[in-house]
């Protein structure tokens, strides 16, 4: 079962919370696709020289536009005004060497802090232009937005229901209300008063947000008069794969296209399906590659290599040598079965079923409460544990297989093997007959 | 599939006292700048630009036959700059790849035929397809898999990619053993 442990940006790894990534609708504030080629742009500086009132003094500014290091798209080629702003941030970053002076004009004045010596020893300072890239106006954002907030407020209301239905108050508890000073509370609720909105609780009888039913129009916008009679200039249209990258505007011209925030990454965790506990916890950190739950497969199932393989011929035998590794810090016994039979293998698979569905019914009788839960409501709140019934095998097999009839030993994992130039781990006596 | 025995004359390789097996066939250029930390094998016919800038190597790297390993330029008004290229523990370049990175993790495996652009940073545990073009500039972030051209995240990586490069490059190592005559 898998979960998303956090969500980060794979241009400039930064890491953001699971509301935060929400709100910004899973896309990177910095960083911007390239809306033809998809790569993520870079940001150029240039310098103009602006003419002031005064015609003997002229000043020079640097104005930031985005580039495609791919395919060469720039900013202004659809007219963006380019940016003259910047703030700092980790992302795009400018090296400098130090024996390298650059042009007066480009000098990049950047505060102490975002100069870092790398191991080269040259100095690489950070520059971005950040925010400020016109945002295209999305037609259908109302209309949109109005049906999220509805649906919010329907998950809202599901999810209240389910709480009531779930802890059903058997008696009041006004016994204790001298006890813990809730008469005044119970007087003010005889006189009338509202008191229970003081304490957060929300009357669902609030109806849902007012909904407009989307309305069919026969009217279709006609096609232009010189669709038939103009050529088509493909290099003028943009692709299927361009238009979808910006779903809510899907701009039909390649003159209209924009830079397309980038889509954030996210990092896992994985959780049994039957138990739920965490087999796999990365650290939140989007460029760390350790782990805070590390149970995989690989440290303690066998490892099977084939080192040789005959060609097999209809009718000869066959020889077929392999490799096992042992992952475990234990000494491991190994030994060969065949395969089962078709029908063995159903009677096993029925048999594994029939459990799996003996100790689902005994969890439902034990939990009778989750009966009238109906599963709809579950499914919205809460990430089911979907248990699947195993599957069979269907494997045809075509050969006799013989196998070495005792089982084998396999020593313990030694790491510093590599080192050890005396070799007596090759002496291990795995054959224990 | 155990990797089969590699062979190679032994009078083709260098090989050093840190355990570097180098081909006498490569283009070693500013062997000075070029460190190879141990383990190092460098096939025939790759390219080392250390004349360019420091390229450094970590331990139990492989860099296979016709890899170019060039550190990567940013121009100036005066001129262009160079800036050294690191490279981390067990990594892997695949036939025929243009490393251009200004950063290579550790436990990285690059395939054949690869073009990884000027500045390219390639994080820890991840994994470069066949045929791959990176622009410029790219970031590959850990645990991801990147192909195409333009290069994009196509998947990602199984999370014991460590221990599995681990394994790989130290096989790689132990089975590329010179021709007994």
């Amino acid at each position: 079962m898998l979960q998303v442990e956090s969500h980060y940006c794979g241009h400039c790894l930064e890491n953001l919370a699971s509301a935060d990534a929400r709100l910004r609708k899973n896309c990177c504030v910095n960083c911007n696709n390239c809306p033809v080629c998809s790569h993520v742009l870079s940001i150029r500086i240039a310098v103009i020289t602006a003419s002031t009132e005064d015609p003997s003094k002229s000043v020079t500014r640097k104005m930031y536009y985005l580039v495609c290091s791919f395919c060469r798209w720039t900013s202004r080629d659809v007219g963006l005004p380019d940016q003259t702003s910047v703030s700092t941030t980790f992302p795009a970053w400018e090296p400098r060497a130090p024996n390298c002076s650059p042009r007066p004009g480009i000098e990049l004045r950047i505060p102490e802090k975002f100069l870092w010596l790398n191991r080269g020893g040259c100095v690489c300072a950070c520059t971005s232009a950040t925010g400020g890239w016109a945002e295209r106006e999305v037609p259908n954002a109302q209309r949109i937005s109005s049906l999220l907030e509805c649906y919010k407020g329907m998950a809202t209301r599901e999810r209240h229901d389910k709480e009531k239905k779930k802890y059903v108050p058997r008696r009041s508890y006004l016994h204790f209300s001298d006890k813990f000073g809730l008469s005044t509370l119970l007087a003010r609720k005889r006189a009338g008063l509202g008191s229970l909105s003081a304490l957060g609780y929300k009357d669902d009888s609030t109806g849902l947000p007012e909904l407009m039913p989307a309305v069919a129009s026969e009217e279709v916008e006609q096609l232009p008069d010189d669709v038939f009679s103009e050529s088509v200039d493909l290099s003028k249209v943009s692709t299927m794969r361009q238009r979808l990258a910006q779903v809510e505007v899907q701009p039909a011209s390649v003159a209209e296209l924009l830079p397309v925030h980038k889509p954030l990454l996210v990092k896992q965790s994985l959780r049994c399906r039957e138990c739920e506990h965490n087999v796999s916890k990365p650290e939140t950190s989007p460029s760390s590659t350790k782990f805070k739950i590390q149970l995989f497969a690989y440290y303690h199932v066998p490892e099977v290599r084939i080192v040789t393989c005959e060609p097999l011929r209809p009718g000869c035998p066959a020889e077929l040598i392999i490799k096992l590794c042992n992952p475990t810090q234990h000494q491991t016994t190994l030994a060969f079965l065949p395969l089962p039979s078709h029908d063995e293998d159903q009677q096993e698979y029925e048999h594994l079923v029939q459990e799996r569905r003996n100790k689902r019914d005994a969890e439902v009788k034990s939990t009778p409460g989750r009966e009238d839960a109906s599963m709809v409501i579950q499914s919205f709140t809460r990430q089911l544990s979907a248990s699947e019934d195993p599957r069979p095998i269907k494997v045809q097999v075509t050969g006799d297989i013989t196998l070495p009839e005792c089982s084998v030993v396999l020593p313990p994992r030694d790491d510093a093997a590599e080192y050890d130039d005396a070799g007596d781990t090759h002496a291990f006596q795995d054959d224990p007959k | 599939m155990e990797i089969q025995n590699m062979y190679y004359n032994k009078q083709d390789y260098v090989e050093t006292a840190s355990g570097n097996k180098v081909c006498r066939q490569t283009v070693l250029c500013g062997s000075q700048n070029i460190v190879l930390s141990g383990k190092v094998i460098v096939q025939s016919d790759a390219i080392i630009r250390g004349d360019l800038a420091n390229v450094r190597a970590g331990r139990h790297c492989i860099i296979s036959k016709n890899a170019v390993i060039r550190p990567p330029f940013k121009k100036f008004s005066k001129g262009v700059a160079f800036f050294p290229l690191h490279m981390g523990d067990h990594v892997f370049v695949g036939e025929g790849s243009i490393v251009n990175a200004a950063m290579v993790g550790s436990y990285v495996h690059i395939g054949k035929n690869c073009l990884i652009g000027r500045r390219c940073v390639l994080k820890d545990c991840c994994m470069i397809e066949d045929n791959a073009v990176l622009p410029p500039e790219t970031v590959v972030p850990p645990f991801t898999r990147f192909g195409g051209s333009p290069a994009h995240c196509v998947g990602d990586v199984p999370e014991c990619m460590q221990d599995l490069m681990l394994d790989f490059t130290r096989n790689y190592y132990q089975h590329f053993v010179p021709l007994r005559p």
